[in-house]
């Protein structure tokens, strides 16, 4: 007779079934071990500065994960805890555009509970091309466009609904912050990426004002001008303040908490850990140090962005003093670590070089500079020269033109800036040096030109 | 007499207790009252031959049935056992109304909504429905081998309808529905005291075994899953608004401890355990907790080891 199965019997085997399943999850888990992920894309072509993040399976003492952790070849950087499961790898220099790079994962513990990485993993990437990224404003419209180096395959990435005011692009390539006028009259902060198309509302700055947007090196934090709205739509804005946005908590405040400190042209170190901005009625340049919280005040009465060393210890800036041979503007170079201020040019000047639009290259030895040439012309020129022996080349010097915003390119080696006609019709252009060439090319028509590396 | 220190600890330990009672018991009273109200509706409008129509009688189609009746019937974990009760008085395959008891507390659209809301239309939604509807439907087969539910079930489901309040063929609709709500009253103080009951015991619980101590010990791919289903037990939160608790866990804890959460914690927590003590036999019971837990453990640590 066929023995009649019950409900206990039933139950009690499928629980003990499932208890052996169970079990056995877990041995095949452990004997796997720890797993690792890394956010590489699947082509493995990735920014200059792309920060690589390591997603481990389980939480891990960062301290012993970053044992694991190697890079071939070896790449100056550092290594910054995420969350609980995951590291972020930091360059600090840009990487090779010439190298394939190997990332790799040895086996080892990963946390003081003997937890494990068991199988060595590697994974390879490159860097990519990098594109150029301006902005074109025709009949009322004005949106972000990209090109590559050499001036084509230009496409729009912001869409033509969008009127964009401002612009700065992410240091690793991925995305792009824009200023984008609202509907209440304010300004607000927008993303979109460098393949376009994708617009999202980053800061509802609602009444307010929230212009000149910069991103901080590692892509997490966005300085700006902030302009309160007046009490009554009929009363002027207030005064620009310096805010910090994060984008990944999304906490936003001012930078200072006195409110009588004003701010615009923020201007990150390139670790990072530091913010310049111009206080125009006071006329100082104010530098905050958000690892010691430090202020240090320069004296300036011209502004405009700072130009930072590539190690981040020393700054240029420009202002304007009365010398005895007259008003001279001054290029000084503030050094950070021992807290000397000197001028680098003008104080023995003949004429005024009205130097303007200074940019540091990666390279220690390069950066670029622009001025007047000739004492009663408006045309400018840029220089490019070494700092500390003051000598360079003219890369951009037609005297129909005027020249500004040069934007290095990460590795130092190319210059992008800003051209424009001074006769016959007005039409402003992008500008490409390239390290090697005697003549500048145009790229193409549009302002504000960037990397977008 | 009590030093000062022990009086003020106690006075705040019995504010945290009273404080997390009444978050359990009001959470969950409007629910129960949904359960029961429905369970009345039942009572009086639906015969034991029109559920026979309904619902079939074959195991596994009975299982899957119940399991999607939730759909039907959106009660939560408070309110779905007064009603499948109430179902099986009316004729509910033992298998379906298994089904629907550990189911419908998840496979129902507010839950759906509240689920997507705090995770989005993703994998978490899918895989805590998945998890959900394959846990009910094989308790519901384990259960349909019990030929007789006297087996299963405690005396006075079993032995016929006890209640004074009868519904007749011939009452108007006013009078079914008045019918129902005095059935609803009934069944609400019935078993809203297992409730309370069952709440006292949960913010006991809460309020001597600290939440923090239980996260810290939380890490690791099979103490997460393990710490994850003693929550659910423990903070007994209702299955319309766990998974907002839920996504607090995020950060801390990996996507199978998270889902391991949202699959067993309506299903089984103290306050439905203290009320499935009224419907059920004891080791009936048992299996409703073990195989639910066995196989939400399971779930979790497959994602903590082989989903990344």
């Amino acid at each position: 007779m066929k023995p009649r199965l019950t409900i206990d019997s039933l139950a009690i085997g499928l629980i003990l079934f499932l208890a052996a399943i169970a079990g056995f999850v877990i041995w095949v888990g452990e004997s796997a071990g720890v797993s690792v992920r890394v956010d590489l894309p699947e082509d493995g072509l990735v920014g200059p500065y792309h920060a690589i993040t390591f997603k481990f399976s389980e939480v891990v003492s960062a301290e012993m994960a970053s044992e694991l952790i190697a890079l071939d070849p070896i790449h100056e950087g550092y290594l910054q805890t995420v969350d609980d499961t995951s590291v972020r790898f930091v360059p600090l220099q840009p990487f090779d555009p010439e190298i394939t790079y190997t990332v790799k994962v040895i086996a080892g513990e990963t946390n003081i509970k003997g937890r494990e990485v068991k199988k060595p993993q590697s994974w390879e990437f490159r860097i990519r091309e990098p594109r150029v990224a301006y902005m074109v404003t025709a009949g009322g419209q004005s949106g972000i466009w990209s090109a590559d180096r050499t001036g084509r395959g230009a496409k729009r990435l912001t869409s033509e609904e969008i009127k964009v005011v401002s612009f700065d692009v992410a240091q690793g390539g991925d995305f792009i912050v824009f200023t984008s006028v609202n509907q209440n009259g304010g300004i607000d902060l927008w993303r979109v990426s460098r393949e376009g198309g994708d617009e999202s509302l980053l800061l509802d700055c609602g009444l307010d004002r929230c212009t000149t947007p910069v991103i901080a090196p590692g892509d997490t934090r966005i300085a700006y001008s902030r302009e309160a709205a007046g009490p009554t739509p009929d009363l002027p804005f207030g005064s620009p303040r310096i805010w910090v946005v994060d984008i990944e908590s999304g906490a936003d405040g001012p930078v200072y908490e006195d409110q009588s400190i004003l701010g615009y042209n923020p201007s990150w170190s390139p670790d990072g850990n530091r913010l310049a901005s111009f206080d125009g009625l006071a006329d100082f340049i104010h530098m905050i140090d958000f690892t010691s919280g430090e202020l240090v005040l320069f004296p300036s009465t011209t502004g405009g962005p700072v130009a930072w060393s590539p190690d981040s210890t020393r700054l240029l800036y420009t202002t304007f003093e009365q010398t005895d041979n007259g008003g001279r503007t001054l290029v000084m170079l503030a050094d950070l670590s021992t807290g000397e201020t000197i001028p680098l040019f003008g104080s023995v000047d003949v004429y005024d070089n009205a130097y303007y639009s200074l940019a540091w290259s990666a390279l220690e030895e390069r950066l670029v500079l622009g001025l007047r040439m000739e004492v009663d012309s408006p045309s400018r020129v840029l220089w490019v020269l070494d700092p500390s022996l003051l000598e360079g080349i003219v890369v951009a010097q037609d005297p129909d033109y005027t020249y500004n915003s040069p934007q290095w390119d990460p590795w130092g080696g190319a210059l992008l800036f800003q051209q424009f006609k001074m006769r016959g019709q007005f039409k402003p252009e992008i500008g490409l040096w390239r390290e090697g060439t005697n003549q500048a090319t145009v790229l193409a028509e549009g302002i504000l030109p960037q990397w977008l590396p | 007499m009590m030093p000062a220190g022990s009086a003020t600890w106690l006075w705040d330990k019995l504010n945290v207790f009273a404080t997390v009672f009444l978050g359990i018991f009001v959470e969950a009273v409007p629910y129960l009252l949904l359960g029961t109200f429905a369970s009345g509706l039942v009572e009086v409008f639906i015969d034991r031959d029109g559920m026979s129509r309904w619902v079939s009688h074959r195991p596994a189609a009975a299982a899957i049935s119940g399991a999607f009746m939730g759909m039907i019937f959106p009660v939560c974990e408070c309110g779905v056992v007064p009603l499948t009760r109430r179902l099986f008085k009316k004729g509910l395959p033992l298998s379906a109304g298994i089904s629907f008891l550990l189911a419908a507390p998840v496979l129902n659209p507010i839950v759906i909504l509240s689920t997507a809301s705090a995770f989005g239309w993703g994998q978490m939604l899918l895989w805590r429905f998945v998890v959900s509807l394959i846990i009910a439907v094989v308790v519901g087969l384990v259960f349909s081998v019990q030929g007789e539910p006297d087996e299963v079930l405690l005396p006075v489901l079993s032995g016929g309808d006890h209640d004074h309040v009868h519904a007749g063929a011939g009452d108007s609709i006013g009078g079914k529905i008045r019918k129902a709500l005095l059935i609803t009253v009934d069944e609400f103080f019935d078993m809203g005291r297992y409730l309370i009951i069952g709440s006292l015991l949960a913010a006991g619980l809460q309020t001597f075994i600290a939440q923090s101590t239980l996260l810290s010990i939380g890490s690791g791919p099979v103490l997460s899953v393990l710490v994850m289903l003693l929550l659910a037990v423990l903070l007994s939160i209702c299955s319309t608004v766990d998974s907002f608790v839920a996504l607090g866990f995020t950060g801390a804890f990996s996507f199978g401890s998270v889902l391991s959460f949202l699959v067993f914690g309506p299903m089984v927590d103290i306050k439905s355990t203290i009320m499935y003590l009224q419907v059920f036999k004891r080791r009936a019971v048992a299996y409703i907790i073990l195989i639910p837990f066995m196989i939400s453990l399971i779930a979790g640590l497959v994602f903590n080891y082989f989903v990344k």
